[in-house]
């Protein structure tokens, strides 16, 4: 079965206070952006990539997937307001049956973590963790109770059907609701079709926040260098 | 196995290098670059002995010009194919005082023993980070203490050393390792102009730093990397 990567990377970086986009930015040397599409290089499942990113920096990118010899098919997308606008305009580019989603804000997503994904038997999954901390409902007082073992923590990668996560796109937006992300999307329109939840990874962290880009340099020394 | 990249082939460490490995089985294939062809077929000769016909191949460039680097490091991997090593050994030197040296003269220096290994590195990589693989530069302990009168050689090895450190990090993930070495007094041409009056029988030979390279770019060495070794011998008195 062959996939098509939608690759998001049009974030902002405001939360990260700096002037440069955290995808941009360089951890363990590299731009952010560029380890995962090393390592999706080496998949050969994935046939193409659809990055979704602001048109000022497609030229960079450009330059960066030449520098850095990846030899996959890039597509270019504009990114949304939103982000489920930038996986809806993706998936305007995304000609395969089955699409990975992911994020360049993710960098820590091993080569065998995106096996596994794909070696699902389900043909719609995402990875999730359980949620090792105490969670309550509530804006500024407690409004209700939450029952963790009921919750999991939603990480990406994710893959789809594109069929299917193109129609529900329509309807969302013909309906003007907005998900955070798409395994919630596919649910809500779909609630029989199964969404396998593959066990997450504890380092897969989203980059977020300049600590972020301080444990993330750890995590990657960790993780990911081969020098122990 | 794969082909090992050796630049400076032509005397010296280069030479000694390339003449032990041939012995060594670690390779199937080398790129020996230098630019003198006379002194590199005396080379390729003796690594025939030793070595399968068409084991070698050489490759001529003036690494004055290290910009022609990428086109020679994708005509070595069309021709031989499948880089996994790669030993930057050709270095320059042209020991001036501050006032007398020329901008020039350092920027040849500079050329040679950085831009050159900087270029074959980055070309490298490229390919060798599928499979993984060993890079070792050739550095010098100049580039550890400071030697009056060898400005531009003695910083642009310390340039190599740092360049050695930093890439064994960033290149972990591909598992190609960075090896450098500082070899003390060698009796090889460049240092006979550093130290024209020495007598080189008294000094390390080429032999002796090309044991410890060799060693190092054995494929079953895992431990070595990203740290400046020091080569130096003890002599009798």
């Amino acid at each position: 079965m062959k996939y098509t990567l939608l690759f998001l990377s049009g974030g902002s970086g405001s939360r990260m206070q700096n002037s440069v986009p955290k995808q941009y930015m360089l951890l363990a040397g590299k731009p952010v952006i560029m380890h995962i599409l090393e390592r999706v290089d080496q998949i050969e499942e994935i046939e193409d990539v659809v990055v979704v990113c602001a048109k000022e920096y497609e030229a960079a990118i450009s330059l960066m997937i030449n520098q850095y010899g990846i030899r996959k098919p890039v597509h270019f997308a504009p990114a949304g307001i939103t982000r489920q606008g930038s996986v809806r305009n993706g998936l305007t580019l995304v000609n395969n049956e089955n699409v990975i989603v992911h994020e360049a804000a993710r960098p820590f997503v091993k080569v065998e973590d995106f096996k596994r994904l794909i070696a699902a038997k389900e043909r719609n999954a995402t990875f999730g963790l359980s949620i090792p901390f105490s969670v309550l409902k509530g804006h500024g007082c407690v409004e209700g109770l939450l029952e963790r073992s009921e919750l999991f923590n939603v990480q990406l990668p994710q893959k789809f059907e594109t069929r299917l996560l193109k129609d529900v796109h329509e309807r969302a937006v013909a309906e003007n609701r907005e998900f955070t992300e798409d395994a919630s999307m596919i649910y809500y329109y779909h609630p029989d079709v199964p969404i396998k939840v593959c066990e997450g990874m504890d380092y897969d962290i989203k980059l977020t926040t300049r600590i972020d880009m301080l444990a993330g340099e750890q995590i990657y020394e960790d993780v990911f260098s081969r020098r122990k | 196995m794969s082909t090992c990249i050796i630049t400076g082939i032509g005397s010296g460490i280069g030479r000694a290098t390339a003449i032990m490995l041939a012995n060594r089985g670690f390779y199937s294939h080398y790129a020996l670059i230098g630019r003198n062809e006379d002194e590199m077929r005396q080379t390729q000769a003796e690594m025939q002995k030793r070595l399968p016909e068409g084991s070698t191949r050489l490759y001529l460039i003036d690494l004055a010009f290290p910009e022609r680097i990428p086109e020679l490091v994708a005509k070595i991997d069309a021709e031989l194919g499948d880089i996994g090593a790669l030993l930057n050994i050709a270095g320059y030197t042209d020991p001036q005082s501050l006032l007398t040296t020329t901008l020039e003269s350092f920027e040849l220096t500079y050329k040679v023993n950085v831009y050159a290994p900087f270029m074959f590195m980055r070309e490298c990589v490229k390919y060798m980070r599928q499979k993984g693989g060993k890079i070792l530069n050739v550095a010098s302990t100049a580039g550890m203490t400071p030697r009056p009168g060898w400005l531009s050689y003695a910083s642009s090895k310390s340039a190599v050393i740092s360049m050695s450190e930093t890439l064994t990090a960033e290149l972990s993930e591909y598992g190609i390792m960075v090896y450098c070495v500082s070899p003390g007094r060698c009796a090889t041409k460049l240092r006979r102009r550093l130290a024209p009056d020495e007598d080189p029988s008294t000094i390390m030979q080429p032999e002796e730093v090309a044991q410890v390279i060799c060693n190092l770019v054995n494929p079953n060495e895992h431990c070595l990397d990203g740290q400046n070794i020091v080569i130096r011998k003890s002599i009798k008195k």
